[in-house]
């Protein structure tokens, strides 16, 4: 019997992009999770710079981690380096540390230049990092449109509302 | 962090603080849904400090994770 696939190692992720010198945004469920969701999630999502240089950064980064593409079949001719995220734009990546969505874009809230005024300063798993901020973590997910996603809306704007009741 | 500022209440001021009105036209669709939101969830996530609520997603991962070893054998 197939035993269970291992967890994502959130941390491991995030410190391997921090020490890396990455310059990314957490978006998706874990920055949810930062802002106060319950919900549970199983894959790290983060919105990369495209400036040449950070993409040098971001595969000298993960080169570690063996990044290949998730639920593709085995023995792709798959290599994430500087010339395949150039020509790309987002990587849905399984790596030895986890599932790891590497977005060069995202549907409702653009590229990482776009999302950055969006995004706010904390400590994740003792990484000093960018999170995607709540209002704007609503609207990407209000512009994705998806079915989904409803449960999910529905509790972002849960929370917009009781942290503005109390001035959080 | 533990050392970010909090509320007398103990609520964690970790971002800047919501202003203004609901920035967002209100969906009836998604207006149906909160009313199943548990907020007494939400209310005490916001007692936590963003590091904390992510150590709530391991435990919460490692939970999920036993108990589908736990229940991999009773299936064919």
């Amino acid at each position: 019997m197939p035993s269970p696939e291992p967890a994502t190692d959130f941390e491991g992720l995030l410190r391997t992009l921090v020490e890396g010198a990455v310059d990314f945004i957490v978006v998706g469920g874990v920055a949810a999770k930062a802002q106060g969701s319950a919900r549970y999630t199983v894959d790290l999502d983060v919105v990369y710079s495209r400036a040449p240089a950070n993409i040098v950064r971001l595969v000298g980064a993960l080169d570690p981690l063996q990044p290949y593409l998730r639920g593709a079949p085995p023995g792709l001719p798959f290599r994430f380096d500087a010339e395949t995220v150039r020509r790309g734009l987002n990587f849905t990546l399984q790596t030895s540390r986890g599932d790891l969505d590497v977005l060069g874009e995202i549907a409702g809230g653009g590229t990482y230049e776009a999302l950055r005024p969006h995004a706010e300063a904390g400590i994740v798993f003792g990484q000093p990092c960018l999170c995607l901020g709540l209002e704007k973590l609503i609207a990407v997910k209000r512009a994705a449109g998806r079915p989904k996603d409803l449960e999910a809306i529905a509790e972002l704007e849960a929370i917009w509302e009781e942290r503005r009741k109390r001035g959080l | 962090m533990s050392d970010l500022p909090r509320t007398p209440e103990g609520f964690v001021i970790a971002f800047p603080p919501l202003q203004g009105e609901f920035p967002f036209e209100r969906d009836p669709v998604i207006e149906a849904y909160k009313k199943d939101v548990d907020r007494t969830l939400i209310i005490e996530n916001l007692k936590k400090t963003p590091d904390e609520r992510m150590r709530q997603l391991v435990t919460m991962q490692r939970f999920a994770l036993e108990l589908r070893r736990a229940f991999a054998g009773t299936r064919d």
